[in-house]
């Protein structure tokens, strides 16, 4: 059980169920809002093609090597961020390095990766690429504020600051963190869809005004590389969310569940909404999210 | 066993069929044809059924639209775009103008065959036109994409010289940066 | 002779050796101040008793000199630091003139830190304090540029720290009848509340000055960005850091013979405030050295509120970020005066793409803004992970989110730094740049190499906090060499972090990077996709004006006022009342005769009142 082999082979595993899962997501996205738009839409699986097209891409172009490494950045961080988060309660193969990290340890590592891709799209000197990680860092203040709120809501009440203890916590009381500290969750939820950064929140991206921004340049080999960071990424923080506020999960069908329930939210307020522009999203952040943020942690506090 | 036939053969078959249904299209809007593109992408054709989304940039794409007549001023800029997309490519050429120039055949500001400048995978004849025309024509370059034969890219780089002669008659101030690989 | 007196007088000596040599040439200045930094730290690492005090009489007051292991730690940051700094100007400064006065303020400045860090009593505290800060100004004041406002903003607030000082010097004096640190500590419990008070307040009045805290940081961008860059180092690497050092040995002193919670947490306040208008500030800057040196006023803003805090694991943080301040923010002075050397400027909307000409500089910056940003796995995180940590465990959730906005707000002008230096386009205008010398760039990586290291193994560093520490009362401070662990016992081992990043790093970097049947193919920055148009070579593209328009738009409420204009507004009214009173000197005789008179009828009508009789 405690084998270096079982540990790598679990690692692996986790990431295949990232990645599985992450995709497939994806591909429910589209055929969701394609539903909405009244279109058939494309296949669930649509998103492996993708990758696997891209990857399949005879060359690619870069501006020099930050550029090179800024897929890399992005992945190192979606698979590590993996590594340390409880994917199950208590599976075999899904411990992995749970007990090694804590919350503000997983903030600060979530960063690692757009850092990193900020500098790659600064280095290809194209101009949509700087306006758009401009705006991406104006947001990430924006949604982050709120989200700590919550976060440390949580740490003061249940005077723990790691996940895995938060985990405990929810299933010795029995009830849910989404019920326990109701304020706090509905802080971290208004906080949600900035940090996926579906419409109203696709700032970052834009393609029709930005031309996509900080990935304008990126195509074959690193594109693929990104769509798989992208969803692996999207998997861990719907695990995370779930883990802090829904009582984490003790198999993987339930883990489904929980997750795809709580990504329907911002696919779903995607699908509607048009495009907010920069101040407007952290205007929005910095008001309903900070306020109940602020609630959450009066609540914790006394 | 990389380098086996065979298992290069069923490399390509995979590879292909992924090539074949996700194709990232960069509609770069020449003439009066761009105006199909929105009804194809939408609701009533919904072209994303085969894996045909738009892409934002020439990094990203693996099909360039040319919708419509080509000034000799745009085919500059198409050259620059074809150049900058990834291996492997394909081009469409729409509507009458693309294959002979049509309407604007003794035009002295347009070109008439597109494929003397760069090469075209599926042409689609009308004027222009229409969106089920349009699913038509990516059905086929679907199958030619399968069958390994839409290979303008590669014709592209081996006559270089041929296409780079005949674009630079068109551009007679020629500044574009050197085509590298 | 004692080792402390033998070392100051070692410093002493090289600073006139520097300047008798740089008057002669040159080279023999160069070869001096070389000895200087590689024969002080030796003679400091190997030759200094830590445990000796040297005392002696002047006319009446009692001095003493003599280390403990809290004045240990930060003489550690000042003995590293500073050699490194020194070697960098050797290449830095390579064309300029007066290089003479350079160094001989510069090994100064060294003297009057290495001596306020062996002081035990307040008179050779003040003696070595005027020298730090008189020699730092001399560099201020340096380059000639804009002396009028830089120049006279750091003399005044110097002035106005050292005179509270004084006040608080004399005040305990007159109290205590002695001089020494610990006779104030040990009697302040039983001072008046007034001059308790008053002391503590006049005292940390003149440390927070140093450590550029809000209401008094104002010399510091000015101070900062006008000193040359091989200075600045060190001004913010270590000298800003005897604020720090000030700061912590008078609030937890104070903490421990006198119930005084509540000045710390003013003081905890005060920096959490510094540490986020100072960042909002920063990201506004076109100026990478503004930029840097507002920066430095926000991370002195972290380390302040850690000390104010006051438990064991917010003391332990701010002195662990101040450790890794120094490294990281001497590496970012370093490298913004190696862009100026080799570029000519550090304006971050002129200089781009200097990545592929400076790769070394872009490296070590690129390390040092890692640390700063405070991201995993490099030292700055452990830093920020017990601040938060301490300040979670001790219920101060407001200025968790505070602290969390400023930092998040850092990658702001985080990315900016690199982006706009080194990123971007490269143009022709900056083709014929070279790197930087390698007496510039090799203190720079050194740094750069210290901060790897303390992602993964802080305990170097924590070994001489904790033994820091017990000099301020904390016995048994818990430390490990790569686990951290805070108050409610969560922890974080950083050896899993690392390995577990850079395993998927270097699997992720063979894949991307194998050659296969892929080309990879590099192309210039001005091949990018444009909508197919050729950009020229001398079209600039990079978008770096107004970088973060929409966040000022955000903040634009907050930003309007500006503290300078109410120290400014001040200034000019006490300039209004020195022109009144210039009008009562006439320079006519006989209005100074009738102010005699006048004078000796006041003494006449109030004389029983004034002489008592």
């Amino acid at each position: 059980m405690e084998g270096i082999g079982y540990k790598i082979l679990g690692a692996l595993l986790t990431t295949l169920l990232a990645f599985t899962v992450g995709m497939f997501y994806a591909g429910f996205r589209r055929k969701i809002i394609a539903r909405i738009q009244n279109r058939v839409g494309p296949p669930v699986y649509q998103n492996f093609l993708d990758v696997l097209k891209l990857l399949s891409k005879k060359t690619s172009v870069n501006h020099g090597i930050m550029q090179h490494l800024a897929p890399l950045w992005l992945i190192t961080m979606s698979v590590s961020t993996l590594m340390f988060i409880p994917v199950l309660k208590d599976g075999l193969f899904f411990t992995n390095l749970n007990f090694s990290g804590d919350l503000i340890f997983l903030l600060y590592i979530m960063v690692f990766g757009p850092l990193g891709m900020a500098l790659g799209a600064g280095q290809t000197g194209n101009p949509n690429s700087a306006i758009g990680v401009s705006r991406g860092l104006t947001q990430m203040v924006g949604f982050e504020i709120p989200w700590i709120m919550a976060i440390v809501a949580l740490m003061i009440q249940y005077k723990t600051t790691s996940v895995t203890g938060l985990l405990d916590i929810q299933s010795q009381n029995g009830t849910w963190m989404m019920f326990s500290s109701p304020l706090a969750f509905i802080a971290a939820l208004l906080a949600m869809p900035g940090m996926f950064r579906y419409a109203p929140f696709d700032i970052v991206g834009a393609p029709a005004e930005l031309a996509s921004g900080p990935i304008s340049e990126f195509g074959g080999k690193y594109l693929s590389t990104m769509m798989t960071s992208g969803s692996i990424f999207a998997f861990v923080k719907l695990t995370l969310y779930v883990d802090l506020f829904m009582g984490g999960a003790s198999n993987l069908i339930e883990l489904v569940i929980k997750t795809f329930a709580l990504y329907m939210y911002p696919v779903l307020w995607g699908a509607v909404s048009p495009r907010f522009r920069t101040e407007q999203a952290v205007r929005y952040f910095w008001g309903w999210p900070l306020f109940f943020g602020f609630a959450a942690l009066i609540y914790a506090a006394f | 066993m990389y380098n086996d036939k065979e298992s290069q053969k069923i490399v390509d078959i995979i590879q292909n069929f992924a090539r074949k249904h996700s194709l990232f299209v960069l509609a770069y809007g020449t003439g009066c044809g761009a105006i199909e593109i929105p009804p194809t992408m939408t609701s009533r054709y919904d072209a994303e059924r085969f894996g045909i989304r738009g892409a934002a940039t020439p990094r990203q794409a693996d099909v360039l639209l040319i919708t419509g007549y080509l000034a000799t001023k745009t085919l500059k800029r198409v050259i620059r775009v074809y150049e900058q997309m990834q291996d492997p490519k394909y081009v469409m050429g729409f509507g009458s103008c693309a294959i002979n120039g049509g309407m604007y055949w003794d035009s002295y500001n347009t070109i008439n065959m597109l494929d003397k400048y760069i090469p075209v995978d599926v042409y689609i004849n009308g004027c222009m036109p229409r969106p089920e025309a349009v699913i038509a024509g990516f059905v086929k370059l679907q199958k030619l994409i399968q069958e390994g034969k839409a290979d303008g890219w590669d014709r592209y780089k081996k006559n270089l010289d041929e296409y780079r002669a005949n674009q630079k008659k068109i551009i007679t101030n020629w500044v574009m940066p050197d085509f590298n690989r | 002779m004692s080792s402390l007196v033998i070392l100051i007088l070692i410093i002493a000596g090289f600073a006139l050796l520097s300047y008798f040599g740089h008057s002669i040439n040159k080279t023999a200045g160069n070869i001096a101040v070389f000895a200087a930094a590689v024969l002080i730290p030796l003679y400091w690492f190997t030759r200094v008793d830590f445990s000796e005090t040297v005392s002696f009489t002047i006319s009446g007051f009692q001095m003493e000199l003599g280390y403990n292991m809290y004045g240990k730690l930060f003489s550690l940051i000042v003995m590293i630091l500073s050699p490194l700094a020194l070697i960098y100007a050797l290449g830095y400064m390579k064309d300029s003139k007066r290089t003479g006065t350079f160094y001989f303020s510069f090994l100064f400045s060294i003297l009057g830190m290495t001596g306020i860090l062996m002081s035990r009593d307040f008179i050779s505290l003040f003696i070595f304090w005027e020298i730090m800060t008189w020699s730092s100004y001399l560099l201020v004041i340096f380059l000639g540029k804009d002396v009028e406002k830089t120049g006279i903003r750091y003399m005044v607030f110097s002035a106005l720290g050292a005179y509270a000082m004084f006040m608080a010097i004399v005040i305990i004096h007159r109290n205590t009848g002695s001089m020494m640190l610990n006779d104030y500590f040990n009697a302040f419990g039983n001072f008046s509340t007034g001059t308790k008070f008053l002391t503590g307040i006049l005292l940390m009045f003149g440390f927070a000055l140093k450590s550029a805290v809000m209401p008094v940081h104002v010399w510091a961008p000015g101070a900062y960005s006008n000193t040359p860059m091989a200075y600045t180092s060190v001004f913010s690497g270590a000298l800003s850091k005897m604020g720090v050092y000030g700061l912590g040995f008078v609030v937890i002193n104070l903490f421990a013979h006198a119930n005084l919670h509540f000045a710390g947490t003013i003081l905890a306040w005060l920096g959490a405030v510094t540490a986020v208008l100072a960042t909002f500030s920063a990201i506004f800057q076109d100026d990478a050295k503004k930029l840097l040196a507002y920066s430095s006023i926000a991370q002195l803003g972290y380390i302040v509120t850690g000390i104010g805090i006051g438990t064991e694991l917010s003391i332990f943080a701010g002195l662990y970020l101040a450790v890794l301040h120094a490294a990281f923010k001497g590496v970012l002075f370093m490298a913004a005066g190696a862009v100026e050397r080799q570029a000519g400027s550090t304006d971050m909307t002129e200089v781009t793409g200097l990545i592929r000409k400076m790769p070394l500089t872009f490296f070590a910056s690129l390390v040092a803004i890692i640390a700063l940003a405070g991201v995993p796995p490099l030292g700055g995180f452990v830093g920020k992970w017990m601040l938060y940590e301490s300040l979670i465990n001790n219920g101060n959730f407001l200025m968790v989110i505070m602290i969390f906005l400023s930092s998040t707000a850092a990658f702001l002008y985080s990315y900016k730094f690199l982006f706009g230096l080194f990123l971007g386009q490269e143009e022709p205008e900056f083709e014929n740049v070279k790197e930087a010398s390698p007496l510039m760039t090799i203190p720079m990586l050194l740094l750069s190499v210290f901060l790897m290291i303390t992602g993964s193994f802080p305990g170097i560093v924590f070994k001489y906090i904790a033994e820091g520490m017990t000099d301020l009362g904390f016995h048994d401070v818990n430390w490990q060499m790569s686990v951290l662990t805070n108050a409610w016992g969560d922890s974080v081992n950083l050896q899993h972090v690392t390995l577990s990043i850079g395993v998927v790093f270097v699997v992720f970097l063979i894949f991307l990077t194998w050659k296969g049947y892929k080309k990879t193919y590099y192309v210039s920055t001005k091949d990018i996709s444009s909508s197919g148009e050729v950009i020229k070579p001398e079209d600039n593209m990079t978008y770096s004006t107004d970088f973060y328009k929409p966040f000022e738009r955000v903040l634009h409420p907050i930003l309007k006022r500006k503290i300078e204009k109410y120290y400014d507004e001040f200034g000019e009214g006490i300039g209004a009342l020195f022109d009144f009173m210039r009008r009562i000197y006439t320079g006519n005789g006989q209005t100074y005769a009738f102010y005699v008179i006048v004078f000796l009828v006041i003494l006449l009508v109030f004389s029983k009142n004034i002489f008592g009789y």
